[in-house]
């Protein structure tokens, strides 16, 4: 047993988020953990890394107790952790990040860079890794981050790695990858604690999986002996959730995008069309510059070429702001950069869209806009103390929901959705299926992006591949299988390598 | 629950607390000259100015920027209204002339920083050099005082039975500037570009409109804030703003421990001014030498800053 909880307690404000919890992690395992957001993942994480102190309860690792006071102590038992939100300094380059932490060798006063690159070397021929040290993290793709975070995690003993939403922004097959290394790592004897809340993953890698409820710990078994739906029973009350229908006849086109691209090269050439109760799915690898074609159509990242056509209508120069007007809304992949403001009031951040029209000359009419933002809470179920609570108190569920009450507040007929579901738990991830499925039957357009394939499979009625900065082939979503679209995905990324 | 009460309370309230203590403290040890109605509104007097400007650096800090050209801003204004008022000009275009000129100033400000995406921090440093430039080419670094009239200082000097009207127009502007940052969409919008730029902008807020209007807002309260030392003390001296620079920011830093967000706002900035007036003011009554109102002074602005990062630091 190399770690074991025993009778785990936190508690926030009189609020337990940890209750009782005896969590037991075998040496040379890879386990999985999971459970809906606000279930306590975050909270148990923390508390072995030594962000949060131990107050209820003890810790035994290799089954003496010890006490883990803050993460220096957490580094020194050998546990290392891989954020969701990945922690590498940007201008650093592979060295220089991987030395984090670390004391740098030094030869007569000098800082031995020599000495620094091959030990880092030898770290990644261990792994089996292969990165260019030399380029900055900024300069590295999303899967080469994640690698060299595992670089760096196991330039000192690593005994246990956590891995928090390692494959968020990774695609199925950079997350295979992912999954290999990981595989490696356990061969030597370095056990492996992985939250995630795509649950193929927990089948395709571990070995036992823990499930968290409302802060107690449901049960840990054999992954190998239960099934996803029985995984997802266990997580949420209700039972497994309900498929979202698919539509073949669509209206009018709303939104057609012609010929675009953008200033800075990400996007090439994106062209589509949107039909009123369309849900149109967008599938790409990472870097093939989904993200920036949605932000393009919603003129939130500068064009160099193409137009865009609201209701068969060029509107050049569209500005986030007239998009809006227009009833269009963009929900960013990116939470907490660009979608929500942490520090202000939930109530604050759903009425931001909207403000205006709760105000007259200029005034708030601050009755209007509580009641209209309570209306949003209420209907979408987002669960908060109180509309006053920041949002950045609330879990990662709750806080898409709200992002997505603002974005409701404007009556829009245009859903521009880059990862809507990313990092959110089975339930609201089904909400917001739901939800858009809905708006799309009442006549709205819904333009959604994920990287993960079997999302759009289930939720989209068309899937339009976009590859290296050009959308190309759209399909039916009908009879249409994963591995169909994968392999257009590599085709046309092989033709562009391709001079 | 019950453990977090006092820390939530002290969290919230430990600036208005502070300064609780701090006027105790005087009245305690000086009750004869402290503690009378004629030092209280004398204080009020004093912190008037102060308030004003730090007012105006609110709004820009509630965007999340910095206007370090309020000083030379104010100076600038004072020389203005004192030219204008010494060429005989009605006061009216004495006053109304110079804000106008401010309001321009503020709005080139905003538009460099908002346009060209530039650290305001510099920009403005770089504004502050141009108008001390500005001021010596209009003054000829020399303070304006011959030939004002008599009139030029009604503003600063006149009273209201026992109460300045600077005291009052200190009162007006704090009222003004409150409702304006909570019960207008301005300042819903100032404080969600504050909060985070590129969410308000996806969210369809004008950044760089709502950026640009609160640098000319904040050029103008300093520039209001020049002419009113001018007038109060009948004559425009070239470096009369520049003291109040790093006090307006000492103001709003202090001001946003008030707010549980720990966001700038205007009773906060009130509560800031008058914790460095009331502590100017008491230990000038204690005879304090003026190195020792410094070293009291930097610290206390110190201690706040810190103990507003720890009230904060372990809420997330």
């Amino acid at each position: 047993m190399l770690l074991q909880t025993e009778h785990v307690s936190k508690e926030f404000n009189g609020i337990y988020a940890l209750r009782d919890i005896d969590f037991q992690l075998d040496a040379g395992d890879i386990h999985g953990l999971v459970g809906e957001n606000g279930a306590g993942k975050s909270t148990l994480i923390k508390l072995l890394t030594g962000v949060y102190q131990l107050r209820e309860g003890r810790l035994l690792w290799n089954g003496e107790p010890v006490t883990i006071s803050n993460p220096a102590d957490s580094r020194a038992l050998g546990i290392r952790v891989i954020h969701q939100d990945r922690t590498l300094i940007p201008t650093f380059n592979g060295i220089e990040n991987c030395y984090l932490g670390l004391e740098y060798p030094t030869r007569l006063g000098r800082v031995d860079w020599a000495a620094m690159e091959r030990r880092v070397w030898q770290t990644m021929e261990d792994l089996g890794i292969d990165l260019d040290l030399k380029k900055t993290a900024a300069e590295l793709s999303p899967p080469q981050r994640t690698e060299l975070e595992i670089v760096r995690a196991m330039m000192t003993d690593c005994r246990l790695l956590i891995l928090d939403e390692p494959t968020a922004s990774l695609t199925d097959q950079e997350a295979g990858r992912l999954f290999r290394l990981l595989r490696d790592l356990r061969q030597k004897g370095t056990s492996i604690l992985c939250v995630t809340h795509r649950l193929d993953e927990i089948f395709l890698l571990t070995d036992r999986v823990t499930v968290l409820r409302n802060g107690r710990l449901v049960d840990t078994v054999p992954t190998a002996s239960v099934t996803r739906e029985q995984l997802i029973a266990k997580m949420t009350e209700q039972a497994a959730v309900e498929p979202v229908c698919r539509r073949e006849t669509f209206g009018p086109v709303l939104l057609e995008v012609k010929d675009m691209a953008s200033r800075d090269g990400r996007v090439k050439q994106g062209s589509l069309a949107l039909h009123s109760g369309e849900i149109l799915g967008l599938f790409g690898l990472g870097g093939s510059g989904r993200t920036e074609l949605l932000e393009c159509i919603f003129g939130y990242r500068a064009l160099s070429a193409g137009t865009v056509l609201l209701d068969g209508k060029e509107r050049p120069g569209l500005t986030p702001e007239e998009a809006i007007r227009s009833g269009m809304v963009l929900i960013s992949e990116d939470r907490r950069g660009k979608a929500m403001i942490g520090n202000l009031s939930v109530r604050d951040n759903i009425l931001l869209s909207s403000i205006d029209t709760f105000s007259r000359r200029g005034v708030l009419r601050t009755k209007a806009g509580n009641g209209a933002a309570e209306e949003q809470i209420e209907s979408l179920h987002i669960k908060l103390a109180s509309p006053n609570q920041r949002m950045l108190e609330l879990s990662g569920g709750n806080q898409q929901k709200a992002v997505f009450a603002r974005a409701l507040m404007t009556a829009p007929r245009i859903f521009l959705c880059d990862e809507p579901t990313q990092a959110v738990d089975v339930a609201t991830r089904s909400d917001i299926h739901h939800l858009l499925r809905r708006k799309a039957d009442e006549g709205a357009g819904v333009l959604y992006v994920s990287s993960d394939l079997k999302e759009l499979l289930e939720v989209a009625d068309n899937i339009l591949v976009m590859a290296r900065g050009r959308t190309t082939v759209c399909w039916k979503n009908r009879d249409l299988t994963a591995r169909q679209v994968l392999a257009c995905c590599y085709e046309n990324q092989e033709k562009e390598a391709q001079p | 629950m019950n453990r977090s009460a006092p820390k939530k309370i002290l969290q919230t309230y430990g600036t208005v607390l502070a300064l609780a203590v701090i006027v105790l403290a005087f009245s305690l040890i000086r009750p004869d000259k402290f503690c009378t109605l004629t030092n209280f509104i004398n204080i009020t007097r004093q912190i008037s100015l102060l308030v004003m400007i730090s007012l105006g650096t609110t709004l820009v800090m509630s965007v999340n920027e910095f206007d370090l050209s309020v000083g030379s801003m104010a100076s600038l204004g004072g020389v203005m209204a004192a030219l204008l008022a010494v060429k005989g000009l009605p006061m009216a275009v004495c006053f109304l002339l110079p804000a106008a000129v401010s309001f321009c100033i503020g709005l080139l400000n905003g538009w460099i920083v908002a346009r060209f995406r530039v650290l305001s921090f510099i920009t403005t440093l770089g504004m502050s050099t141009v108008l001390s430039g500005v001021i010596y080419l209009l003054s000829g670094g020399a303070t304006v005082f011959e030939g004002i009239p008599k009139s030029f200082s009604f503003l600063g000097t006149t009273k209201l039975g026992r109460v300045p009207l600077l005291s009052i127009l200190m009162v007006v502007f704090v009222v003004l500037f409150w409702f304006l940052l909570e019960h207008t969409t301005l300042g819903r919008k100032f404080y969600a570009i504050g909060g985070n730029e590129e969410t308000a902008k996806i969210a369809g807020i004008r950044v760089r409109k709502y950026k640009t209007i609160a640098f000319a807002l904040c050029a103008v309260m300093a520039c209001v804030t020049g002419m009113l030392i001018a007038s109060r003390v009948g004559s425009a001296n070239t470096t009369a703003g520049d003291g109040y620079f790093l006090q307006s920011y000492a103001a709003v830093f202090i001001g946003c421990t008030v707010s549980r967000k720990g966001i700038p706002n205007a009773a906060g900035t009130l509560v800031g001014a008058a914790i460095l007036g009331i502590l100017a003011n008491g230990l000038t009554i204690l005879q304090m030498p003026s190195y020792m109102q410094n070293i009291i002074t930097g610290g206390i602005i110190i201690l706040a800053v810190i103990a507003q990062r720890a009230g904060h630091g372990d809420a997330a």
